[in-house]
């Protein structure tokens, strides 16, 4: 073997570091009440509007389930100035792709562009957001892509066990018990009607934000805007956060059948906890220690050492209400209850006997170095300030963000831990054959075990 | 004016190792980037998927970095790491606060050095497992998960090393042994089959300074062997070639597959913005015609794949919605291709604005921007080429696009390949 002409086997020391500010947020509200926040970002001739409307799905009553979604999906359909067509040959003749996207909190409509055509742009974004038409025939086409895509879920191993759990985790009523975009049931009775009184409710300048980042000249932005959203009214009012009730007190296992599958799709979790948790940054630490990183407890055993998965994740879903608490994976159909044993092995035990010193001092290094690497680009940025919006949190958030990351001690993430993650309240969803992993999982002894049929 | 100019410097070490420096001061971050020039082409009969199982090898340590410590010096900087194999080459790369570029290459020098003396069974055992778990969960337990590998056994004769994809089949997987890698090893993972990038906050004279010291002394390698199999291939298919796969799947889907002109030769250009008018966007030929208009396809999807070797692949495919028969989409897709001999010059500008803006918006990440220039430089021996593309899209005009039509997208160069609901056939 080649000799190596020098000691290579110290790491090098690093350099000097070098100062990361997070980039200046110009702030201003509109008459109408609408929250502008501007960010010069010039490295490339682009830029990216972000729109933040409060019109989440959370919002929606359970009988409509997925109107939020579904109302942010027909906006292609047409404005009172331009047909479907005519609308996307309009953006796409400019190089920009309009993006909508509802998740339980939001619903976000996105453009980025070359930063010369901003103005046209931001008014074609306007004339969307604010003079949707939707013509029944484009709405129910709409709906019928949602009503396939809801049977495309159905089949897929992955997404079948993410909305198994999110229905095992909580309980009725609770809206993050469906998924996100409603239900067969819920969404084929909806009209472009529905739609229009969704829009009316909560697609108003007041507790909306406009987020622009890129190669631009703040000054002549606001002028900008104010011509293309003035003349918008309305106020949506912020909603207090409310309790999430878990279905179950008991930890339970809930075996949804596909004969012959190859592989186990496991999700293990429990209501969670709400972004703006006194613990974020302490549970941000825990998690990245628990399953966070590829370096994580979970991943170095189940994958490194066992070999049983592709990989394993743990998360937070961290949004204004409590979202769940969750692991995931994907495991050979043959090693499903080992693969959940050592799970369950590696959460207790961390809750138990907590985290090392040097494993918190790991971790919170990684958060923190790896927070600039995620605000390169233009639609980062614009993500990053449009959370401000959405969670109501202070102007100095992102400045402070990484001076309270490296606050966080070994007591306080153990001590986070043990208040959000509760190995004897899991549900345990695993989506596979249950003729094969039926009795190795009772074996286990975690609490009540039982197979559901596919529907 | 080009809408990029983004700064590279280019270099060669003396055992062959290609070097381009990109700086960029914005955020203090920098990433590092190689390009080894092997992939599944480089796959001798009975080892498939076994350049993407080495490519999980590397990172298992080396002589001077032991199991784990790899993850666990990039994470414990605040970097983000990872690999991908893919036919024709297999990338590392990493970015990393600035402050920590020299451990970036510490890494990866040691691992293109003196890899082999930290392989042993246990860990090839463990990564065999993890990548039959990697094929299990994206092709065998997913609805079309499999579509790449009844595709390129259609599109490709049983000669050509695209014939096979990168996963590779399970029994080849569990074949692979340590002397298959050690031999891999010594064949391909040499510096004179490597580009590196550096790209973003850096000094370029102490970055060269620490590129030589990590990577001079690697010694230079023999030159490849020829390509397994036989790499010639004829410009077209010759025939439609069809199959119906009855499967776990939701609904009905057809993809359509053709051979055309490599992405390194001029013609891709072509394929590239054929592929845009057809199906990017909601203005595109495929979404207005059978989402919008005939509410046949729930979604369409085209692209041209970059390959390198005899031909590359123009793909598209269109899921029905329920009750839609395979023949209806085939058909209706047939008709989109047949019509795309006349493209007016308002698509051609649609599709170049659509491009342009993902195109830059693919290098505002300096992970982005260091692959793409590393790209540049293996397939086209030079980076500098990223400031260029734009402009060569631009140049395609609708008189292109109809000769490409003609020559490569009529039912004498096609694959036609029908996943059906079980049952439902």
């Amino acid at each position: 073997m080649m000799a190596a002409s020098f000691d290579r086997s110290e790491a090098p020391v690093p350099g000097p570091i070098r100062r990361f500010d997070f980039p200046r947020v110009t702030e201003s509200r509109m008459a109408n009440g609408l929250d502008l926040r501007i960010v010069r970002a010039a490295r490339f001739p682009i830029v990216t509007a972000m729109l933040i409307l409060d019109a989440g799905e959370w919002a929606v009553d359970s009988t409509q389930a997925g109107l939020a979604v579904l109302a942010g999906d027909a906006l292609e359909g047409g404005t009172a100035r331009r047909s479907a067509t005519e609308l996307a040959e309009a953006l796409e003749g400019i190089g920009a792709g309009l993006g909508v996207t509802t998740g339980w909190d939001a619903t976000t409509v996105t453009v980025s562009c070359l930063a010369e055509r901003l103005g046209e742009a931001l008014a074609l974004m306007a004339e969307v957001v604010l003079e949707p038409t939707f013509p029944a025939e484009e709405f129910d086409r709409v709906r019928d892509q949602r009503l396939a895509a809801i049977q495309q879920r159905a089949m897929n191993p992955s997404t079948v066990a993410g909305d198994h759990a999110a229905r095992f985790i909580h309980a009725d009523g609770v809206p993050f018990g469906r998924p996100v975009a409603g239900m067969e049931e819920t969404i084929g009775p909806l009209s472009g009607d529905d739609a229009r009184s969704w829009l009316g409710e909560r697609y108003c300048p007041g507790g909306s934000g406009l987020v622009i980042v890129g190669d631009i000249d703040g000054g002549e932005i606001e002028t900008l805007v104010e011509g293309c959203f003035g003349a918008w009214s309305g106020t949506v009012e912020p909603s207090d956060p409310v309790a999430v009730t878990p279905r179950h007190e008991r930890r339970r296992v809930e075996i949804v059948h596909r004969p012959g599958a190859v592989q186990s799709e496991i999700r293990m979790g429990h209501v969670g906890v709400s972004k703006v948790t006194p613990d974020y940054f302490s549970l941000l630490v825990y998690n990245t220690i628990l399953g966070g990183s590829f370096t994580s407890r979970l991943n170095l055993n189940l994958r490194e050492k066992h070999g049983f998965t592709y990989g394993v994740r743990s998360h937070f879903g961290f949004r204004r209400n409590a979202g769940p608490f969750g692991i995931s994976m994907a495991v050979e159909t043959a090693v499903t209850a080992d693969a959940v044993r050592e799970a369950m092995f590696e959460v207790k035990t961390l809750v138990n006997d907590g985290a090392s010193a040097d494993e918190v001092d790991a971790a919170r290094d990684y958060i923190v170095g790896i927070f600039p690497l995620r605000l390169e680009t233009t639609s980062q940025l614009a993500s990053r300030v449009g959370e401000l919006i959405i969670y109501g949190l202070p102007d100095d958030y992102h400045a402070t963000y990484r001076d309270r990351l490296r606050a966080v001690t070994q007591k306080e993430t153990t001590e986070a831990g043990r208040r959000h993650v509760r190995p004897e309240e899991m549900s345990i969803v695993v989506v596979g054959d249950a003729d094969e992993i039926r009795a190795p999982l009772e074996a286990l002894e975690l609490g009540p075990v039982e197979v559901h049929e596919l529907a | 004016m080009a809408v990029l100019s983004i700064p590279v410097e280019r270099y060669e070490l003396d055992n062959g190792l290609r070097v381009s420096l990109s700086v960029d001061k914005t955020t203090p971050v920098v990433a590092v980037n190689l390009w080894y020039g092997v992939g599944s082409r480089n796959e001798r009969e009975g080892r498939t998927g076994f350049a993407h199982l080495f490519e999980h090898m590397m990172f298992q340590g080396s002589e001077h970095v032991a199991k784990n410590r790899h993850f666990e010096l990039v994470e414990r900087a605040g970097g983000s790491l990872n690999a991908s194999t893919w036919f024709d080459r297999t990338n590392y790369f990493e970015t990393v606060p600035s402050h920590h570029l020299e451990l970036a290459l510490w890494l990866e020098s040691d691992r293109m050095g003196w890899m082999l003396p930290a392989m042993t069974q246990e860990k090839l055992d463990n990564q065999r497992d993890v990548v039959m778990n990697e094929r299990r969960q994206r092709y065998d337990n997913q609805p079309y998960g499999d579509w790449d590998e009844y595709m390129q056994a259609m599109v490709f004769p049983d000669t050509h090393p695209y014939h096979h994809t990168v996963i590779g089949s399970m029994d080849d997987i569990a074949a692979a042994t340590l002397e298959d890698i050690g031999d891999f090893f010594e064949t391909f993972y040499i510096p004179n089959n490597a580009v590196l990038t550096v790209c973003g906050d850096f000094d370029p004279e102490s970055a060269l300074g620490l590129v030589e010291r990590y990577f001079g002394e690697i010694p230079r390698g023999e030159d490849l062997p020829p390509l397994p199999g036989d790499p010639t291939l004829e410009p077209s298919i010759g025939r439609t070639v069809r199959e119906v796969v009855e499967a776990e799947v939701p609904l009905t889907r057809v993809y359509m597959a053709a051979r055309v002109p490599p992405y390194t030769d001029e013609g891709f250009y072509a394929a590239e913005v054929a592929a845009s008018v057809l199906g990017t966007g909601r203005a595109s030929r495929l979404y207005r015609s059978l989402v919008r208009d005939r509410r046949i396809a729930k979604d369409v999807v085209t692209f041209a794949f970059p390959l390198t070797t005899g031909s590359s692949m123009f793909m598209l495919w269109a899921t029905g919605l329920p009750s839609v028969t395979p023949d209806e989409l085939e058909t209706a897709l047939d008709e989109e291709l047949q019509d795309l001999v006349t493209v007016s010059e308002e698509e051609v500008a649609r599709a170049v604005a659509l491009t342009e803006t993902q195109f830059v918006r693919g290098v505002e990440q300096v992970g982005d921007r260091a692959d793409m220039l590393s790209m540049f430089d293996r397939y086209f021996d030079d980076p500098a080429r990223l400031n260029s593309e734009v402009d060569r899209l631009r140049a395609v005009s609708p008189g292109d696009l109809k000769l490409f039509t003609e020559a490569f997208l009529g039912t004498d160069n096609r694959a036609v390949l029908a996943y059906v609901p079980k049952g439902a056939a």
